[in-house]
């Protein structure tokens, strides 16, 4: 074999190597976006843990917990209602009710706990456009 | 008044670009007069020159607050800071097209007086390439998102002002900066598509844009740093990257463009990949059109994904013209592509050259796979699949590992082959140093992550790469010459600037590694405390001293356009007094009393304490708020610094100034 083919050879198994590795990580840490609907009757239905959902400040449900670090609301969708937790120092400037927010975390008995809540933010260039994210990490 | 003018110049130049595009292609058909190819310069000329002019009345009714306009009254009001209403031509969707194209129109205008009497074959097909891109963004401009279109019915008072998140200078610098760092890469492609064209496919167009592509290159650079620091100080979430689309839209074609920069050499020197480099410019041009369209389009992060704007369809057909035509192009020239010379081993700088392609090609596409694939899953699978940080991390840091790796492995491996004694002699050094270093700092610091040790074991191996090369050839010139220690120096890196210049820039990377290597110690606290109240975070002390209330009543100076609650804490480290810091949250008056967290950031040179008030009650004194200490920040951006630097030295600019000024 020529030394072109044996480079060629390695270039062909280092990119299959790569988009397996890819894929792999992928699922591992894939999020599903679903509707709150969805969460509430086919959640056992996933095998992912975590899910991210979107959806609007019930009106007059906010409540904070004493030392205001807890912030505790009801995500509606639709006709859907879900009680969504949230712990942070950081609630978005744009959290308030009506606001609509996309939190991300896992669903346990009814009670959603979101490590990650982001509220639409007053966009760079139009109405619909970015979303304001004060805690990526998680 | 000015309004219509610019209106009508625009419009103009869609003419004119259409009439260069005409005559010039009469040019090298049939006809082939001379006075074609002129007139067809003298129209790209006007039609570059007119976006400029019209580019400039927009400016200027932004500076007057003529409300008249929709998009004044959109992105200014009457408060709103001079600065920042010349800024405003970017805040926008049509503005910041205008702003594009005029940049564009700009770089058009350089290149073709740069060329005038240079390369006769090529600057036709420079030409028409260029004038497309251009007639592509005025056909938007002027059917489209026209930022001149009047305010339709009654009077605007008073326009909205400016998105208080965009007051701020890295907001004033970051998207020229980008925009730049996007369209000079229209260059070296026009350049690359004239000499597939017209068959030219020796180093000769790589050398002629050699300039602009390092400078483009290290705008977009600075762009995507500074876009970074923004997000750090403005946002309030503590970090300065979190993998978000708009910010991969801008990664996408720097990781091409890096790739692109490496593979050239090989291409000069031994003028080998000639396909490959074809392929790496085409990718990043497109990838630079493919990030416009994407942090316009809605696209992403949008949960009422695919938002409806005509330009959508618009950038995608663009998109998929240039893909088409390259992609034809480059089949039927397939043959003219093929180097004579070939690779002769793996251990050898053009193999060293194609691994780190390789990588590059490899992070490009984990990343664009990240931030497409929601898009996409949507369609297939009924609904949509998001990933975060956690996957960009798992795949970016091995991959940025193994790149930086290469960046002490691959200058010091020879052309065609490298022999078993000049690795040895070579490797001994750095690599003994960098483990003997890597286990002390382990041991001292008691760290077990493998990361961060990986991290720091290749960052010292790298610094001593580099080290002994600058040593080495030193050395070998003083004997040579026998000049002093920094003559030689000197006159070493002049004589070869893109060598040392590209070592400088590996040593602005190596600082930058050191800054996202600190993200792995960071520390964070929620608090809710009361005022005299003390609470720890790891060596920090921090005391509650007071709350208080600002407003344009009480100090007109300095808070003209919000009202701000503030809170006073004194911080300790180590027990002694280290700083006091205020952060605030402010409501700004004129855009609807919108929040804004104004963090309180103390930097030193190994890490920054940050602090983020969530809220405060004026009355009872409780506020939330979250603390950071993130070490190692300030090296992103110090190793940016040194990046410039590299680049400069590289460019030769000194040089540059001379010969212009002959």
């Amino acid at each position: 074999m020529s030394f072109q083919k044996k480079f060629a050879l390695v270039v062909v198994v280092f990119g299959v190597l790569v988009a397996a590795w890819i894929s792999v990580e992928f699922k591992s840490e894939e999020v599903p976006f679903i509707s709150v609907n969805d969460l509430l009757e086919k959640h056992d239905q996933f095998s992912q843990a975590r899910f991210r959902l979107g959806g609007n400040v019930d009106d007059g449900s906010i409540f904070y917990s004493d030392d205001k670090l807890t912030v505790s609301f009801l995500l509606k969708q639709d006709e859907s209602v879900l009680p969504v937790n949230f712990t942070s120092a950081e609630i978005p400037d744009l959290f308030k009710d009506g606001a609509e927010v996309i939190v991300e975390g896992a669903y346990d008995e009814g009670v959603f706990h979101a490590d990650n809540l982001m509220t639409k933010c007053a966009s760079r260039y139009d109405e619909e456009g970015e979303y304001q994210t004060p805690e990526m990490e998680g | 008044m000015f309004a219509v003018l610019g209106n009508a110049m625009l419009a103009m130049s869609l003419l004119f670009g259409v009439f260069g595009i005409i005559i010039v292609s009469l040019s090298m058909v049939g006809a082939n007069d001379y006075r074609f190819l002129k007139s067809g310069r003298m129209a790209f000329l006007s039609s570059s020159a007119l976006v400029v002019f019209s580019t400039i009345i927009l400016v200027y009714e932004l500076m007057i607050s003529n409300f008249s306009i929709i998009y004044v009254a959109k992105y200014t009001s009457i408060e709103t800071p001079l600065l920042y209403k010349f800024t405003g031509l970017w805040a926008g969707m049509e503005g910041s097209l205008l702003f594009w194209l005029a940049i564009q129109s700009f770089f058009f205008i350089l290149v073709i007086l740069q060329n005038r009497k240079k390369h006769p074959r090529l600057m036709p097909w420079v030409m028409i390439t260029m004038a497309v891109i251009q007639m592509f963004f005025l056909i938007l401009i002027n059917f489209f998102e026209n930022p001149f279109d009047p305010v339709q019915k009654g009077m605007v008072v008073n326009g909205q002002g400016l998105n208080p998140l965009l007051q701020h200078w890295a907001m004033v610098l970051h998207p020229p900066a980008l925009y730049l760092g996007f369209i000079g890469f229209s260059v070296p492609f026009a350049f690359a598509m004239a000499a597939i064209i017209t068959k030219n496919l020796d180093a000769v167009w790589i050398q002629t844009t050699r300039r602009w592509t390092l400078i483009t290159w290290v705008l977009l650079t600075i762009a995507i740093i500074m876009g970074g620091k923004w997000a750090y100080v403005e946002l309030g979430w503590g970090g300065y990257w979190a993998w978000d689309p708009v910010e991969n839209a801008s990664l996408l074609p720097w990781l091409t463009a890096t790739a692109y920069l490496h593979s050239v050499l090989i291409q000069e020197k031994k003028n080998m990949l000639r396909l490959w480099n074809m392929i790496l410019i085409m990718l990043t041009f497109t990838l630079t059109i493919f990030g416009t369209y994407l942090t316009r389009s809605g696209i992403v992060s949008s949960v009422h994904a695919f938002a409806a704007t005509d330009l959508g369809i618009w950038f995608f057909g663009f998109i998929i013209l240039i893909i088409v035509v390259n992609a034809v192009l480059l089949i039927i020239r397939r043959k003219e592509l093929e180097s004579k010379n070939k690779l002769e081993s793996f251990v050898s700088r053009e193999s060293g050259f194609l691994f780190n392609n390789m990588l590059f090609i490899s992070m490009m596409l984990a990343v664009i796979w990240g931030t497409m694939y929601p898009i996409f899953s949507e369609a297939v699978t009924g609904f949509k699949i998001t990933v975060g940080s956690p996957y960009f991390n798992r795949i970016m840091i091995p991959l940025g590992l193994i790149t930086l790796a290469l960046t002490g492995i691959g200058p010091l491996l020879a052309w065609r082959k490298t022999s078993i004694r000049s690795l040895k002699r070579n490797f001994i050094l750095p690599i003994v140093s960098a483990l003997l270093l890597t286990a002390i700092i382990a041991v001292i610091m008691d760290l077990k992550m493998v990361y961060p040790l990986v991290s720091i074991g290749l960052m010292v191996f790298v610094s001593m790469t580099i080290l002994s090369e600058f040593y080495r050839g030193m050395k070998a010139r003083m004997r040579m010459t026998g000049e002093g220690m920094f003559k030689s120096l000197f006159t070493m890196i002049d004589k070869n600037r893109s060598r040392y210049g590209g070592y400088i820039v590996h040593v602005g990377i190596i600082m930058m590694f050191a800054g996202f290597t600190g993200k792995a110690f960071d520390k964070e606290a929620d608090l809710s405390m009361m005022p005299g109240d003390i609470q720890t975070l790891s060596n920090y002390e921090i005391t509650y001293v007071e709350q208080w209330f600002e407003s344009p009543d009480s100090n007109p100076d300095t808070r003209s356009n919000h009202v701000a609650k503030i809170v006073k804490l004194d911080v300790k480290k180590n027990g002694k007094k280290f700083h006091i810091m205020e952060p605030e949250k402010r409501f700004y008056t004129d855009q609807n009393n919108q929040p804004h967290s104004e963090v309180a950031v103390k930097t030193t040179l190994n890490e920054d304490f940050y602090i983020v008030l969530g809220d405060v009650d004026l009355k009872t004194g409780l506020a939330t708020m979250k603390v950071r200490i993130n070490p190692m920040v300030t090296w992103v951006w110090l190793g940016t610094f040194v990046l410039l630097i590299g680049t400069m030295v590289s460019i030769n600019i000194e040089e540059f100034f001379r010969r212009k000024t002959k």
